[in-house]
């Protein structure tokens, strides 16, 4: 057990964590931010939505359904020259979020799609009746009433991140999954790569349990 | 006062049109309790969503209070529907809402201040008989309950007309009482026009002034429920008319001449024009016939009882059936011989 522990540097595992978690919190919060506009608007614009455009519906929509067809490995690397012009490299944690942004955001948009579809037509259609404006159904009927699916929403797209921030690394973004790669699995230091691995389980149980706690809470039905 | 004058309406899909409404004319006053009643697929639920444009007519013009609504701007139907209130069958309250705050929504988008909306909810809540539930979540809450927050929340901005469309039913039957109750006591109290759409012959029967009867896509009978009721003329009344006796009429008969194949069968019916009297017990006081009910079916609407009777008679001549007869007939009452 000694011997395991010694072959870990804690300061080295202890940056990398807080790599993983920067990464992937930080593309978390832009990407649902991104993502919560663009499902809004495929709602909205979506046949028989209350702001029906066939345009702008099969635009967004197209991008969206291109950037989730994507498997991320390949998107970060095709995405490496955009990369360099936004950060000003290829490397390291900051240099990773533009690709995982791009695509966790359409993810989310999809579900947030499908969390607003969820709403009760027959509680739209009251709020119709009561005179609501397209934006005060918005914000005071379809996100509260959705809210539950929303949040779960998060957590899914969080643990998703989390596995790319374990791709990224593998092409030097840093974090756990880079640690994981190059010491753990290269230079073949058991140690590392197993704590590594349990520190991203960890993350992922942590973030899921959250999501569902914030559910429960929040949902009323 | 609601006019409805030549609505069409029709549903363009791949292949085949649905007319939902087929040319539609109709009057509703104000301060009445008008019914619309008919099968599914009468085109009743439509023609209700036309009232306050939740679905737009393909032709013909719809006045409120003398404006006409279909060519409204945006805002200015806004403003419209915060003045009609309207309930549904499957209520559609927010789960994410207590009920004083499922109540306050309506305050909310019509821009109410925070101090003059709690004052209404509260109001609201008394008027319907929730005070005790305003925080209670709508999971929490009965159908009856939750049917309840629903008027409340279709009257909190002062509306001048509600839409219920098919309010009662998904409720069961005492619970539909309640309901039909509270609105008729809110139709005395506050002189509001109510719509009722529905399936149920009963609850038209119990609150409603005058009624119109829809049949694939078109009002086939107007006028007061006793008239409809006493006088059904079209094929599609008789058929509800007839399903609120439970029964056949002919069967019933068959199988009454087969009890009791000795003495009269007579069948009565009355109507509103018939006084308070005991009717039968006075006949009985002025012929000696041994009459006894063997079926009945008599509905309370709110100007009388409508309904018939059959009434057996063991044993008589013909001539003190006849004298019978007239006796009815004089308290107004239709007598069939069966």
């Amino acid at each position: 057990m000694n011997a395991f522990l010694a072959a870990i540097n804690v300061e080295q595992m202890s940056e990398a964590l807080w790599e993983t978690l920067y990464m992937s919190m930080f593309s978390l919060v832009l990407a649902v931010v991104i993502g919560l506009i663009l499902g809004i608007t495929l709602y909205l614009t979506d046949k028989g939505g209350l702001l029906t455009n066939k345009y702008a519906s099969a635009i967004i929509g197209s991008g969206v359904n291109i950037f989730r067809a994507m498997p991320y490995i390949i998107l970060m690397i095709i995405m490496i020259p955009i990369t360099k012009a936004l950060t000003g490299s290829m490397l390291g944690a900051k240099a990773a979020v533009p690709s995982l942004i791009v695509a966790a955001a359409p993810f989310y948009a999809r579900l947030t799609v499908i969390a607003l579809s969820e709403v009760d037509k027959g509680t739209v259609e009251a709020s119709k009746a009561m005179g609501a404006s397209t934006y005060q159904i918005i914000t005071k009927v379809l996100l509260p009433e959705s809210l539950p699916a929303l949040v779960s929403g998060v957590a899914v797209t969080g643990i998703n991140l989390v596995s790319y921030t374990a791709m990224a690394g593998a092409i030097g973004a840093g974090g756990l999954g880079q640690l994981a790669y190059l010491y753990g699995f290269v230079r073949q230091n058991n140690a590392v790569l197993y704590t590594a691995t349990i520190l991203i389980m960890i993350i992922v149980f942590a973030i899921q349990g959250l999501g569902d706690y914030l559910v429960k809470k929040i949902d009323k039905r | 006062m609601i006019e409805l004058k030549n609505i069409v309406k029709t549903f363009i899909g791949k292949g085949n049109d649905i007319h939902a409404v087929r040319g539609v004319d109709l009057t509703i006053e104000d301060g009445e309790i008008f019914g619309i009643i008919g099968y599914s697929g009468a085109g009743k639920s439509t023609l209700v969503r036309l009232i306050n444009q939740l679905e737009t007519q393909t032709s013909g013009e719809i006045y409120i209070e003398g404006e006409e609504i279909s060519h409204l701007s945006p805002s200015a139907l806004r403003k419209k529907r915060m003045k009609i209130g309207m309930i549904f069958q499957h209520f559609n309250l927010l789960w994410s809402r207590t009920v004083a705050g499922n109540i306050e929504l309506p305050l909310e988008i019509a821009g109410v201040d925070k101090e003059h909306r709690k004052a209404r909810v509260q109001e609201l809540i008394q008027l319907v008989g929730l005070v005790g539930r305003e925080n209670a979540y709508p999971s929490e809450l009965s159908g009856g309950q939750k049917q309840r927050v629903g008027i409340a929340r279709a009257l909190a901005n002062n509306p001048s007309i509600l839409l219920c469309d098919e309010a009662t039913s998904a409720l069961d039957p005492e619970t539909t009482d309640s309901i039909l109750e509270l609105l008729n006591d809110i139709n005395q109290k506050l002189g509001i026009t109510i719509v009722m759409i529905t399936h149920q012959l009963e609850v038209v029967q119990k609150i409603c002034h005058r009624i119109a009867v829809m049949s694939e896509g078109e009002v086939v009978e107007t006028g007061s429920v006793q008239e409809v009721f006493e006088n059904p003329k079209h094929a599609v009344t008789k058929r509800f008319i007839q399903s609120i006796d439970g029964t056949n009429i002919e069967e019933l008969k068959k199988d009454l001449k087969k009890a009791y194949p000795y003495g009269q069968i007579f069948r009565l019916t009355f109507s509103s024009n018939n006084s308070d009297k005991p009717i039968l017990a006075e006949v009985m006081r002025k012929i000696d016939l041994p009459i006894s009910i063997v079926d009945s079916n008599i509905h309370h609407t709110r100007t009388g009882p409508i309904g018939s009777m059959y009434v057996h008679v063991s044993a008589g001549s013909s001539s003190e059936y006849d004298r019978l007869v007239e006796l009815l007939k004089e308290y107004k009452v239709k007598v069939e011989v069966i």
